[in-house]
């Protein structure tokens, strides 16, 4: 046999990596902007586009599908051509790719501002951007599998491994929670409401964190460390028990962001006691990366991207081992809905995922361009930076969440909660939520650092578009020896391999998906709970829009300190018309589950207008714009039905009078701000999310002064 | 790298806080946690102010034994880092994680290579494998504590047994401290302290709708002679109360003590009659003087 000779696509690396830092800069950008918003409510611009509800969403998808996506695909395109000795499948494909990839979070910029959400955090493109992303991971892969099909290679290396199990679990993933019901060009509903709901998103929640920012990420370290390293990988046998057990545990996990809801408990057990179990398997790639580094400690000491690397095990070490302790609901109860889960998180994104990219990009940049890295002072520079920006953003936000909890949760003697009011938790944590954002500040500034860095690099190399390279041909199937294992034949097996990763990661979901879906048991109904009214569902797609969830919960847990503070705690069968669940999952301001019938209407119209009339201090910006914009009713119709479809117990027909009834509702609460000196007009956005926040929680308060 | 450590430590305060919550931190409590932040951090700043002498007097050191002794660089460094036997701790450090020593690293190479990365056959670490079992163990004996067994309280058992420890606290406290007092034992006072207590809470919490001085804004004017829900001291305490939803007055129930109710309802009619500006016209039904009435017959 001759060895044969091709060329590996740097162009589509290359691409992908400029992708990475610009879209980088920009998602990061726009999270320091919302956490300057967090104590100076007037940087949201005076502006219904660039305020904390709708640019939120836009920080994370940016940063987790932009930032980490091209991330992804530039690790993984490059270091797949060079597994498996063979460029990639097809250049017309890995073009779609990226440009597709790219339009993508383009037109997440557009919608995102614009308030088109599904409020399914990190899934909240509407259904159109939903199907464009499915059509595009279909290309990448194929694109992926058929360079593994014509791969000169025999055995997939362990990143591979990865790869596979990324790519078929993201698709399930993201074609389950994405089933939702369009009833406009941008609008949809979630086919799945209330508890079910919730656990949807968050089995995809948190397994976009697993298979997202984890597995992939994990397959680019058993590439590029062992390369920088110029050091063996520690242990084969390691790779293989970490990677099925992480699969396979990982899965289960997601009912862990749900402790002390309506979830039925053995839900929430399950989900406790496979995050526990999810140690092992994960500091299984933590040590086999710092393993790796035996005997090359000397070069960690020089090799700025060796010192990427280190702090990004470390920070995934830490990560994951706080991730099962805060899933003890002891800990959850103190952590949850706090800046403790936003610590938690960024020491994962900033340390795991920045770091190990910036090191891959310092890596890959001037190898491709034929050139030396433009300045290792600037990129020394940036690994400083970027680690106190860890330290100044991470330290101060775990402060600032023990202080909130514990303000929330403290009682006096006499039975009364110390902290009634919650603005006071809230006023106590502003210099934390300052100093975070200086933190955030100097590892952006890290970032800009290395871009410029990056930029002179490539301005002093050239772009080796087509790398050349050789290597023998795969010999036939039939002269290859039976293995010694079962696994070594397995990595022969690319499909066999999939469908195996496929059904590992099914087994954990269909057990805890299925029967919360199909067992009426698990979501006792009930009989006061009704459906909305049509201007109620009017303004709960205002509350969608707005992003309101991002900082307000709606579900009380089961703690004296909530039930004193917020009312009765919640119950599974108060959110069967709920698509979607609108539960949220952080507490910036309080919970409103029960907020209707708290306040007087005229105190929500004064409070929208501006939230420190009523609430001297408050942080919430104020949405002058519902006071002035029109309410769009040409979309009762649509809604009505759509609802319906869903198994909303709407009568036949009923959409044709919705809006008469809408009418006459708005026209109630003008007449009764109207009482208060308040001159508005019924058709006003802001009479639509009034009636629906009066609603909110009051069902299952009618039934209990009934009984009481 | 130092300062990272601070979050693993953090992490391992987390149990600890755990307990704390289950009594709430009273003042003095939060004190103590200041004062324990503030010795951590003065022992911190006392290992790096060490740490910088240390090296100040190592730089002192070699310049001293180069100016006055004449040593040459090379001897310098020697007699700075003396070489040192080879220490027996490596080798219980690599037992305990069980590692092999690398001198045998070559025997563990898989022998074919991806793209120049090559495995070692190195076995998953004892350590390593004892965690994953001890993991699994855990999380089989928390499903059975919890839904085999029974021992341990799910959530709706765990809030019922949390109330009634609260409940019974409470009461005992109340009875100590002789502070109950409600819509029907309330008493109409002109003691200077109660309504100074009681313009503090006003000015907290009710002067957002109704007026720093009581004129009313977005809920009534409440210097007037008219009620709408009643005018006396009874009424006044049951409105803040319970509230009156159906006209936007929220309950102060849970926010207020009983005793604070009492204070800030003595408050509001100590108003009656001050005539503030621009007040909000009158609502409700005239109570005919008979506030003054109940003064007297309290005082």
């Amino acid at each position: 046999m001759q060895p044969e000779n091709f060329y590996y696509d740097n162009k589509i690396v290359r691409n992908f990596g400029i992708a990475t830092i610009v879209w980088g800069i920009i998602g990061m950008t726009v999270g320091l902007l919302v956490a300057i918003q967090m104590y100076a409510p007037g940087a949201n611009l005076h502006n219904q586009f660039t305020t904390f509800g709708r640019i939120r969403p836009l920080h994370t998808n940016a940063v987790i599908f932009a930032f980490v996506g091209n991330a992804i695909f530039m690790g993984v395109y490059y270091s797949l051509q060079r597994l498996l000795k063979a460029r990639m499948f097809s250049d017309a494909l890995s073009k779609i790719h990226f440009w597709g990839w790219q339009l993508i979070i383009v037109s997440a910029v557009i919608t995102l501002p614009l308030g088109l959400t599904t409020s399914h955090e990190y899934a909240e493109l509407e259904w159109p951007i939903d199907i464009a992303i499915t059509i595009i991971w279909v290309v990448f892969g194929i694109n992926m599998f058929g360079t593994i099909f014509k791969r000169r290679e025999r055995h997939l290396y362990v990143a591979i491994w990865f790869y596979i199990a990324t790519f078929v679990t993201i698709a399930v993933l993201h074609i389950v929670n994405s089933v939702e019901l369009p009833v406009g060009a941008f609008k949809s509903y979630m086919v799945y409401a209330g508890v079910q709901d919730a656990l949807v998103q968050w089995w995809y929640g948190h397994n976009a964190v697993a298979f997202f920012l984890t597995t992939p990420y994990l397959g680019m370290m058993y590439y590029f460390l062992p390369k920088m390293a110029n050091r063996p990988v520690y242990s084969y046998k390691l790779s293989i028990l970490h990677f099925w057990a992480l699969i396979f545990i990982y899965i289960w996990a997601g009912p862990h962001h749900l402790l002390y809801t309506s979830l039925p408990g053995w839900a929430q057990s399950l989900g406790v006691a496979f995050s526990i179990m999810l140690i092992a398997p994960s500091w299984g790639g933590m040590i086999n990366g710092l393993l790796t580094l035996r005997g090359a400690w000397d070069k960690v000491r020089d090799d700025v991207n060796l010192k990427f690397m280190v702090v990004a095990l470390t920070a995934y070490g830490m990560a994951t081992f706080e991730g099962p302790m805060l899933s003890l609901k002891q800990i959850n109860g103190i952590a949850h809905f706090s800046d403790w889960i936003v610590a938690h998180v960024h020491v994962g994104a900033l340390g795991w995922n920045g770091f190990l990219t910036f090191a891959i990009l310092y890596w890959i940049i001037p190898r491709i361009y034929k050139t030396e890295l433009f300045s290792k002072k600037l990129a020394s520079f940036h690994f400083w930076a970027g680690t106190l920006g860890i330290i100044f953003y991470a330290v101060p936000m775990y402060w600032a969440g023990f202080t909130q909890s514990l303000m929330l949760k403290e009682f006096n003697p006499d039975g009364m909660l110390k902290y009634p009011n919650f603005l006071e938790s809230t006023l106590q944590i502003l210099p934390m939520h300052m100093m975070r954002s200086v933190g955030g500040a100097i590892y952006l500034l890290g970032v800009i650092v290395m871009g410029y860095n990056l930029y002179r690099t490539m301005r002093q190399g050239s772009l080796v578009a087509n790398e050349g390279a050789q290597a023998m041909p795969l010999e036939p199937a039939h002269t290859l020896a039976k293995e010694s294992t079962f696994h070594r034949t397995l990595e022969r097996r690319p499909i066999q391999l999939m469908v195996l990763a496929l059904i590992t990661i099914l087994v954990g979901s269909v057990i805890e998906l299925m029967p919360t879906m199909t067992i009426s048991s698990n979501v006792p109904t009930i009989a006061s709970v009704k459906p909305y009214t049509p201007l109620e569902l009017q303004g709960r797609d205002i509350y969608i829009r707005e992003g309101c969830s991002n900082c307000h919960s709606q579900t009380i847990r089961p703690f004296r300190s909530e039930t004193e503070r917020y009312g009765e705690y919640s119950k599974a069968g108060e959110f069967v018309y709920d698509h979607p669940f609108l539960w949220g999952s952080k507490r910036t301001g309080p919970d409103l589950a029960r907020i209707g019938g708290k306040y007087g209407n005229a105190w929500h119209y004064n409070h929208m207008m501006d939230p420190r009339l009523m609430s001297p201090g408050s942080i919430m910006p104020e949405y002058s714009w519902l006071l002035t914009q029109k309410l769009d009713t040409t979309t009762t119709i649509a809604k009505i039905n759509g609802m319906r479809k869903l198994g909303v117990p709407y009568a036949a027909g009923y959409e044709n009078i919705a809006n008469q009834d809408l009418d006459k509702q708005a026209k109630e609460i003008a007449a009764n701000l109207y009482a208060d000196k308040i001159e508005v007009k019924s058709d006003k956005e802001i009479v639509a999310i009034i009636a629906y926040l009066q609603r909110l929680g009051t069902d299952i308060k009618a039934n209990k002064t009934a009984t009481k | 790298m130092k300062k990272l450590l601070l979050i693993p430590m953090l992490a391992f305060v987390l149990p600890a806080m755990a307990e704390a919550e289950e009594k709430p931190i009273s003042t003095g409590d939060l004190q103590n946690y200041v004062a324990y932040a503030a010795i951590m951090g003065m022992l911190l700043l006392f290992i790096i102010a060490l740490l910088v002498v240390l090296r100040a007097l190592k730089v002192m050191t070699k310049v001293m034994l180069r100016q006055q002794q004449g040593y040459t660089h090379a001897e310098i460094a020697a007699e700075l880092n003396p070489e040192q036997p080879k220490k027996v701790k490596n080798e219980l450090w690599l037992k305990a994680l069980s590692l092999k020593p690398m001198s045998q690293e070559k025997s563990l190479l898989i022998e074919h290579d991806y793209d120049g990365i090559q495995e070692l056959d190195n076995p998953t670490p004892a350590w390593f494998m004892w965690l994953f079992y001890g993991t699994i163990g855990f999380g089989l004996a928390y499903l059975a504590v919890y839904h085999v067994f029974g021992v341990g309280q799910l959530q709706d058992a765990e809030y019922v047994t949390e109330v009634a420890q609260a409940d019974s606290a409470k009461k005992v406290y109340l009875a100590r401290a002789g502070e109950q007092v409600d819509e029907n034992t309330v008493k109409l006072v002109a003691d200077a302290g109660v309504i100074d207590a009681g313009k503090g809470i006003f000015t907290q919490h009710c002067a957002a709708c109704h007026g720093a001085e009581g004129q009313g804004v977005v809920g009534p004017n409440l210097t007037d002679v008219y009620w709408l829900h009643g005018g006396n001291i009874n009424d006044v305490f049951k409105t803040i109360k319970y509230g009156v939803a159906a006209k936007g007055m929220p309950t102060w129930e849970k926010q207020l003590s009983p005793k604070q109710i009492s204070d800030v309802s003595n408050y509001i009619l100590s108003l009656k009659g001050t005539n503030p500006p621009n007040p909000k016209a009158p609502q409700g039904d005239e109570l005919k003087d008979d506030t003054s009435a109940g003064r007297t017959a309290s005082n």
